[in-house]
């Protein structure tokens, strides 16, 4: 009997194992009927289910900076100009109409005069002035005060060294001329500030709300709100749930009127709960799916008709860190670039977008078409190893690249690795971090010793022009410029093209910057533009934009 | 009290037929055919573990893209490896699951023997110290193993990789000896030097407290007062009369420990802190496969059978060496 005992559990154990294996294969056949299935109605009252794999940082719209923030952020506060989502073309929202001064340099909007708050109050354009305000104010630290810098006097306020120096905040160019107007005095001429009025940085904010909670006024029973939605309920670590806002201007035309979005941080188990019928859209949460669950998606009869891929305005690229050795050498640089196969990335390691050789992707204003950069050429890649001292790979130090923890970016490295490996024969160790810890150890602040000499980055588009892209990401002074690059004859063309107003001397001028930056010196490697995949049931009627958040009270469930 | 149920090998009964403790076991073992399936799949890996470049048909870190999560048995589809069969499938970047499983077993076979190497090698010298040692002395030294037991493994392997990491940032020039040997371990280890650190520092600490309570039952026993008697010195007293005695216990307790240093890895591995990639071992092949469970079982489940496998390979094998050796179960 003693002997026979480990026999007979090591039968269980192998048909366990097995069964468990095959168990897996047949299980997606499952989710046809799922599909067909219509959200559970709770009463009359149109509930949508989305998911998300982070909870908002922040619902303050002078604070926000990442996608899982502004996308709340769109549906509860209203800019003066919307980006609609069908055409990205700009559209009035809170402004009705706008002017222009001659020289370019002031800009006036009339406001509608029937918005209101969610507490009754009119929305005026002293709500304007003031969310304008604090957003520059240094003691406010909001990311994403550098959008702002077009208007006069902006940089200054909000680079102030408090609290030692101090600063004139009525200096900033912005004033209620009365309720309902509101002038814009810009440092310069610039085309763009009409992108710039529609993001959330600019939009009005209740300052008595502010002044009452302070930094709880966007907890769900403090928000004061002017948009189609409203928080009601925000259960940490579980989901957040929206209603529509019976005060919004356009509440008749608003369908749906519950929004629960459950916070999944694994997207396969986002898909599982699509196809259960548990969620209406999935990918949503992080605009895309793994490749894996694309590759089963696509292979399915029902889920791939569900299935939605486009491009997004967003590229991702490798870092290089240029005052470090070996990358110090720009013919370091550009064999890297040229050695990384951006077709094969694209189709087989990520399962969406395009290829990427320059920064700005396609629909950005200002973005040369066709692309300017290096591509993939594996040979010329060699060429230039060796010129810069390393014959294949001989010599050449054993160097890293940092990415943040993700299913996708691990293999995205791991396939850069294989890449450099191959094509150049170099050794490169590949760290991963998570991502805040990621993102600061990148700083320009970093001591150089501790940066990695290459790590992964990508942009994506918060207004559409290359301003927001070649200016704002890599100019030398004006931005963070995370690659350390030098000053150059780039930064002198694009800093000119954000004061230009001739569109077609911008077009001129970006295309030698982008081709500068990314053909010539290498300041990074852009590899790729972001695309979505999103599922979504067919019972729901929506828009897929390329860059601007989503417009919830745009959508439809069609029962 | 007499020595019966202890029988040391120097001691061993002369009325029964003159065979070492060593023969008896292994008699004992082969008879069962079960141990003999366990021995050879260990032998199995311990060969294929160093020589992986014989049995796997491609390198582990062999990227075909266009391959990638391809079915096991499936064809290759480019041109180069024209004819290939991915007898296991392939990962998510193309890459054969077999070869890499393959490479993955000097890993785990690693630390298998690595962990062992520790234990005998430290634990049972120092518990057999401490036990034979006068009171104070033992206590001081079972505290010290109390104290390294009760530190947390897994932040002790995060500090000391955080150290590492800002050490070989730092330029060589600046570095001491010392400083430079842990980065060229750690380099030429692909990553491992601190999972084995890790496994090094906390494998001993059983086999310490094992030894030190076996010891502690021996040392009074006749046989070691007749050795005092006779002048034998305290060296002598501990390897030629103590060991004997303890030693079977202890290989039994220890390759019964081994599933878990193997477990160790695989979990470290699993959760990043093991192996740099495109090295694999089971433990981070069994990482890259967990999202795709649903649409790529395979990535995961042949990483998983091996692991589990050898474990209870090695479990088995410690339970019979065990019966083999308990005298109360002799010959029946």
């Amino acid at each position: 009997m003693r002997r026979n005992a480990p026999w007979y559990l090591l039968a269980v154990l192998l048909v366990a194992l097995v069964a468990a294996g095959c168990a897996t294969a047949p299980a997606p056949a499952a989710p046809g009927d799922a599909g067909a299935a219509a959200p559970a109605p709770a009463g009359d009252v149109v509930t949508m289910r989305l998911a998300t794999v982070s909870e908002p940082s922040t619902l303050d719209p002078n604070l926000a900076e990442d996608y899982f923030s502004i996308t709340p952020i769109e549906q509860m506060f209203l800019g003066l100009t919307n980006i609609n989502n069908e055409t990205s073309e700009i559209e009035p929202e809170l402004a009705e109409s706008w002017t222009i001064s001659e020289d370019g340099t002031v800009w006036t909007f009339n406001l509608r005069q029937d918005v209101t708050w969610s507490d009754g109050n009119p929305v005026t354009a002293k709500d304007i002035e003031y969310s304008a305000k604090r957003a520059v104010m240094p003691e406010t630290a909001s990311p994403y005060a550098y959008v702002l810098y077009s208007i006069k006097n902006a940089a200054a306020i909000n680079q102030t060294n408090i609290p030692t120096d101090t600063y004139d905040i009525d200096s900033l160019g912005v004033k209620a001329i009365d309720d309902y107007t509101v002038e814009f005095t810009l440092e310069a001429p610039a085309a763009y500030f009409e992108s710039i009025s529609s993001m959330w940085t600019l939009r009005p904010v209740p300052s008595w709300a502010i002044e009452q909670f302070g930094d709880a006024w966007t907890e769900p029973e403090n928000i004061v709100v002017n948009g189609p939605y409203k928080l009601v309920e925000w259960r940490p670590g579980e989901k957040l749930i929206y209603e529509k806002n019976p005060g919004y201007i356009k509440a008749d035309e608003v369908q749906i009127d519950r929004v629960e979005v459950s916070l999944i941080t694994d997207q396969f188990t986002e898909v599982a709960l699509y196809e259960s019928g548990d969620l209406d859209v999935a990918g949503e949460g992080a605009a895309s799916l793994p490749a894996e669950e694309v590759a089963r998606i696509l292979a399915d009869p029902t889920l791939s008709a569900e299935l939605h891929q486009g491009p997004r305005a967003s590229t991702t690229y490798v870092g290089f860190t240029m005052t470090k050795a070996p990358f110090d050498d720009v013919l370091v640089r550009k064999a890297f670039s040229a050695a990384i196969d951006r077709e094969t990335m694209v189709r087989d390691v990520v399962g969406s977008g395009v290829p990427a050789t320059q920064f700005a992707p396609p629909g950005i204003f200002g973005a040369p078409d066709p692309e300017v950069g290096i591509g993939y050429d594996p040979e010329q890649a060699k060429a230039w190893l060796a010129e810069a001292g390393y014959p294949d790979g001989a010599g050449f130090p054993v160097v890293t690249y940092r990415y943040f923890a993700n299913s996708l970016e691990e293999a995205l490295a791991q396939a850069l690795q294989a890449m450099w490996k191959e094509t150049l024969n170099v050794d490169v160790q590949i760290e991963a971090q998570e991502f805040p810890v990621f993102l600061a150890g990148t700083n320009p602040d970093v001591p150089v010793e501790e940066m990695p000499e290459m790590w992964r980055l990508g942009w994506g588009a918060d207004y559409p022009d290359e301003n927001n892209w070649v200016y704002e990401v890599f100019h030398c002074t004006d931005s963070q410029n995370r690659p350390r690059a030098a000053c150059t004859e780039a930064d002198e063309k694009a800093k000119q093209a954000s004061i230009e107003t001739d569109p077609e001397v911008r077009k001129q001028l970006y295309r030698d910057v982008e081709q500068l930056m990314f053909g010539e010196e290498v300041r990074v490697a852009p590899y790729y533009h972001r695309g979505y995949t999103i599922l979504a049931k067919p019972y729901v009627q929506r828009a897929y934009p390329t860059f601007a958040p989503v417009n919830w009270d745009t959508w439809r469930i069609e029962q | 009290m007499a020595t019966s149920t202890a029988p040391a090998p120097v001691l061993a009964s002369p009325a029964r037929r003159s065979r070492t403790l060593l023969f008896d076991v292994v008699m004992r073992l082969v008879k069962d055919p079960f141990v003999v399936i366990c021995v050879l799949y260990l032998a199995a890996l311990i060969v294929v573990a160093i020589f992986p470049s014989t049995f796997a048909p491609l390198s582990y870190e062999e990227t075909n893209f266009p391959d990638k999560l391809a079915p096991p048995m499936s064809y290759a589809t480019t041109p180069k490896l024209e004819g290939f069969r991915y007898i296991m499938g392939a990962d998510r970047l193309g890459r054969d699951i077999f070869s890499r499983l393959i490479y993955g077993t000097r890993v785990s076979i690693a630390v298998a023997f690595l962990g062992a190497g520790i234990s005998f090698a430290i634990g049972l010298t120092y518990g057999l110290v401490a036990g034979y040692s006068p009171a104070k002395v033992d206590n001081m030294m079972m505290r010290i193993v109390d104290i390294i037991y009760a530190y947390p493994t897994l932040i002790l392997i995060i500090l000391l990789q955080v150290f590492l990491t800002s050490l070989a940032q730092q330029p060589a020039e600046s570095l001491g000896a010392l400083q430079t040997l842990l980065v060229t371990l750690d380099t030429r280890s692909g990553g491992l030097f601190f999972v084995f650190v890790a496994i090094g520092a906390v494998s001993w600490l059983n086999m310490a407290r094992l030894t030190r309570g076996q010891t502690l039952h021996y040392r009074e026993q006749e046989f070691v007062q007749a050795a005092e008697l006779v002048g034998a010195n305290n060296r002598r007293i501990m390897w030629r009369h103590l060991l004997p005695n303890i030693i079977g216990t202890c290989i039994v307790a220890e390759t019964l420990a081994i599933p878990a240093y193997i477990y160790t890895e695989a979990f470290l591995s699993f959760i990043g802190l093991g192996v740099q990639p495109p090295m694999p071992s089971w433990g981070s092949m069994i990482a890259d496969g967990y999202g795709a469970l649903r649409s790529a079982p395979h990535i995961i489940f042949f990483p998983a059978l091996a692991l589990s496998l050898t474990m209870l390979a090695f479990n088995f094998l410690g339970d019979a060496i065990r019966d083999a050796m308990d005298p109360k179960l002799r010959d029946r």
